[in-house]
């Protein structure tokens, strides 16, 4: 009973450890161009939390990776790698984008729900061959999603460039080139932003920061993602799939619908991902789109070890992060992109710890299992 | 003509994705995925870039080899001393490379996403061949970089299937136990894998920012990494394979250029999805049956045997 208390807070201790480990790469980087690494956290949290609205910025920043990070997971816990989750919120920013554009005239509850339903539709969409091949042909998902993220990349771009681009531009004294996006999407199919709730709460937000309601979105459906896997049925299937999937056959589980179903689930969350920026402060789907949600969702799954309240706490770290650096890059000159390094060792050193913690705590069950 | 040029410019945009697809056959015929030839690429592109734009471009060849082969090193450390999920590994290492190369190039260059026009080999012509000026396109202006690939394809094959080393590389791929009963060092094997294919994809960064654009601009690699690895399964595994699917998906990619010059009725987007659709057809068996090597992307474990 005592071990298991401490394998317990060994295990939680994990992505603390790597954490630190890669600030501690981060300072040396620092220190390599001549920066003092204390002053620039103390730059970076001094710049995140003085203010509400670089409070509510890190909140807007996180929204889209707690959507691509809990469809990350989603996969994971039933043994799936989705790396398609990128192709996959591109797939449903553009179904949204013509649904947002192309429908005049809706009230406003109408056609917002219609813009995010066809958003997760576009993505369980684009997740259904891989999966549709994994079961029936046996195919490893992870290399058709990646061909599946390519070939969206291609198709919003003629659907950006050729399609629906917006030829009604007026330009600037008639000058320049128009830029490559489609046309405004309609105000019916907006996300309105936080600005009133928390105007009652008595925090007044600047009008720069868009903070919305997809936040909240995201926040419920961590909820929802935990309701779903550890109280129903259905997820005890998947967490037994994940598990071992000859074991859950043998058992009775019908693996393949389990798969199928997971895999849809996943895509129709990740098709959350991009609406936000989208409806909020972009307003449009361009060439310049926002990438790489997709890819940033796998560390923010990996970091929060596929459990919501990790992923909504390494989403809100890695906004923090991104904020941080902007920070800092304008306050004291240190570029931001040391932060990408620092993101990316910090996904490195979280899988080696949970390796070896795993390892460790085999070893020490299998201990006493023969005391 | 117009057919030469198509076949030259081809050539020229296969070379990347057959040196960065004969590195993944090195790499997963010893049993190790390697999703991360992307980022790998991205650093042989900007460090051959900063090389070149030093000390000229034989460094700047090594240099893209060196930091290539340092993230190489990264993912064999993860994946086969820590056993940590090689697809995870990878796409870190994306993550890596990118921030790693935007960093420094700002640090270096003040810029953050290109860095100045480097100097390139100096272009040779083949010898009797240059006089027929039919043939130009391809005689022509040619780079050693440009040439070396088309070599290695054969060496490759013969490393793989006629040296003791290529025959002890596959069976650590195959069957890792049992190439570890006989003796062999399961763990050096897959080393010597993974860093070929970082040597390889380091080169094919080279030779796009050095012989291909003339500079590193940020993004220039596109997906070609992932292209690679498509090329490689595309080739069952195998260089020639490899070899005939690179300059397939290198086809598509001059045919999608020439697309947009011609306002031929096809999107050139769609052109552009040639080998990725291709790639998903050769995996479900739609062409044929993908035969990847048996251990292909699952760690070796002495102590769990």
């Amino acid at each position: 009973m005592k071990t298991s208390w401490r394998l317990i807070i060994l295990e939680a201790l994990t992505p603390l450890v790597a954490i630190l480990f890669a600030s501690l790469v981060g300072s040396v980087i620092l220190a390599g161009i001549g920066k003092n690494p204390v002053a620039v956290y103390a730059g970076m949290f001094r710049f995140s939390f003085q203010r509400f609205d670089s409070v509510a910025a890190i909140l807007f920043r996180s929204t889209p990776l707690i959507f691509s990070g809990l469809a990350v997971a989603l996969g994971f816990r039933a043994g799936l790698f989705n790396i398609g989750v990128e192709g996959q919120y591109f797939i449903g920013a553009m179904l949204a984008a013509w649904a947002g554009f192309g429908l005049r005239g809706l009230p406003a509850a109408v056609h917002l729900p219609l813009v995010i339903a066809l958003g997760m539709a576009g993505g369980a969409l684009w997740a259904l061959l891989p999966i549709w091949l994994k079961v029936r042909r046996g195919v490893h998902e992870v290399i058709t999603t990646i061909m599946m993220n390519y070939i969206a990349y291609s198709l919003v771009h003629y659907f950006v460039a050729d399609l629906y681009m917006d030829r009604g531009q007026k330009l600037f004294m008639g000058l320049g080139s128009p830029q490559v996006r489609t046309p405004h999407i309609a105000e019916s199919a907006r996300m309105p932003t936080l600005h009133g709730l928390l105007a009652g709460l008595g925090v007044e937000l600047p009008r720069h920061v868009y903070l919305n309601w997809f936040f909240p979105l995201a926040l419920l459906l961590a909820v929802g993602f935990y309701y779903l896997l550890w109280r129903t049925p259905f997820g005890y299937e998947v967490r037994a799939v994940g598990l071992g999937a000859d074991a859950a056959e043998a058992a009775g589980i019908d693996t393949r619908r389990v798969l199928l179903r997971t895999f849809l689930l996943s895509g129709a969350v990740a098709g959350l991902t991009g609406l936000s920026p989208l409806l909020s402060y972009i307003g449009y789907l361009d060439i310049d789109f926002p990438k790489n949600y997709g890819f940033n969702g796998i560390a923010v799954a990996l970091l929060g070890k596929n459990h919501p309240l990790g992923i909504v706490l390494s989403a809100l770290l890695f906004g923090f992060l991104d904020r941080g650096a902007e920070g800092v890059q304008a306050l004291q000159g240190v570029p931001m992109d040391a932060i990408a390094i620092i993101q990316g060792v910090m996904v490195l050193s979280i899988v080696v710890a949970v390796e070896l913690m795993t390892r460790y705590v085999r070893r020490q069950q299998k201990k006493e299992a023969v005391s | 003509m117009a057919v030469l040029e198509i076949v030259a410019s081809a050539l020229r945009m296969s070379v990347p994705i057959l040196l960065a697809a004969l590195g993944a056959v090195y790499s997963e015929r010893g049993g190790i995925v390697n999703i991360g030839l992307e980022g790998m690429m991205i650093m042989g592109a900007f460090w051959g870039a900063t090389g070149a734009y030093f000390h000229g471009p034989v460094a700047g060849v090594v240099w893209a080899v060196a930091a290539a082969v340092a993230f190489a090193l990264l993912h064999a450390l993860a994946t086969v001393t820590f056993r940590v999920d090689q697809i995870v590994s990878g796409v870190a290492l994306n993550l890596l490379a990118y921030g790693v190369a935007r960093f420094s190039s700002i640090t270096i260059f003040k810029m953050a996403t290109t860095t100045p026009h480097v100097p390139k080999f100096t272009p040779f012509d083949i010898p009797l061949l240059d006089r027929v000026p039919a043939l130009h396109p391809l005689v022509t202006g040619l780079s050693p970089l440009l040439v070396l690939p088309f070599a290695l394809v054969p060496l490759s094959a013969w490393v793989l299937n006629r040296t003791v080393f290529g025959l002890r590389l596959r069976a650590c791929g195959e069957n890792p136990l049992a190439a570890d009963t006989l003796g062999v060092n399961v763990f050096a094997m897959r080393y010597a894998g993974v860093i070929l294919s970082g040597v390889l994809a380091g080169l094919a960064g080279a030779y796009l920012a050095m012989e291909h654009v003339g500079m590193y601009v940020e993004g220039m690699t596109q997906g070609r990494g992932f292209i690679a690895l498509a090329a490689m399964i595309f080739g069952n595994w195998n260089p020639a394979g490899a070899l005939i699917a690179a300059l397939l998906f290198g086809l598509a990619e001059a045919v999608s250029f020439r697309a947009v010059e011609a306002g031929s009725a096809v999107p050139y987007q769609f052109i552009k999805m040639i080998p990725y659709v291709l790639t998903i057809a050769v995996l479900s068996g739609v062409v044929r049956r993908a035969t990847p090597p048996a251990a292909d992307g699952l760690p070796y474990d002495r102590e769990e045997r």
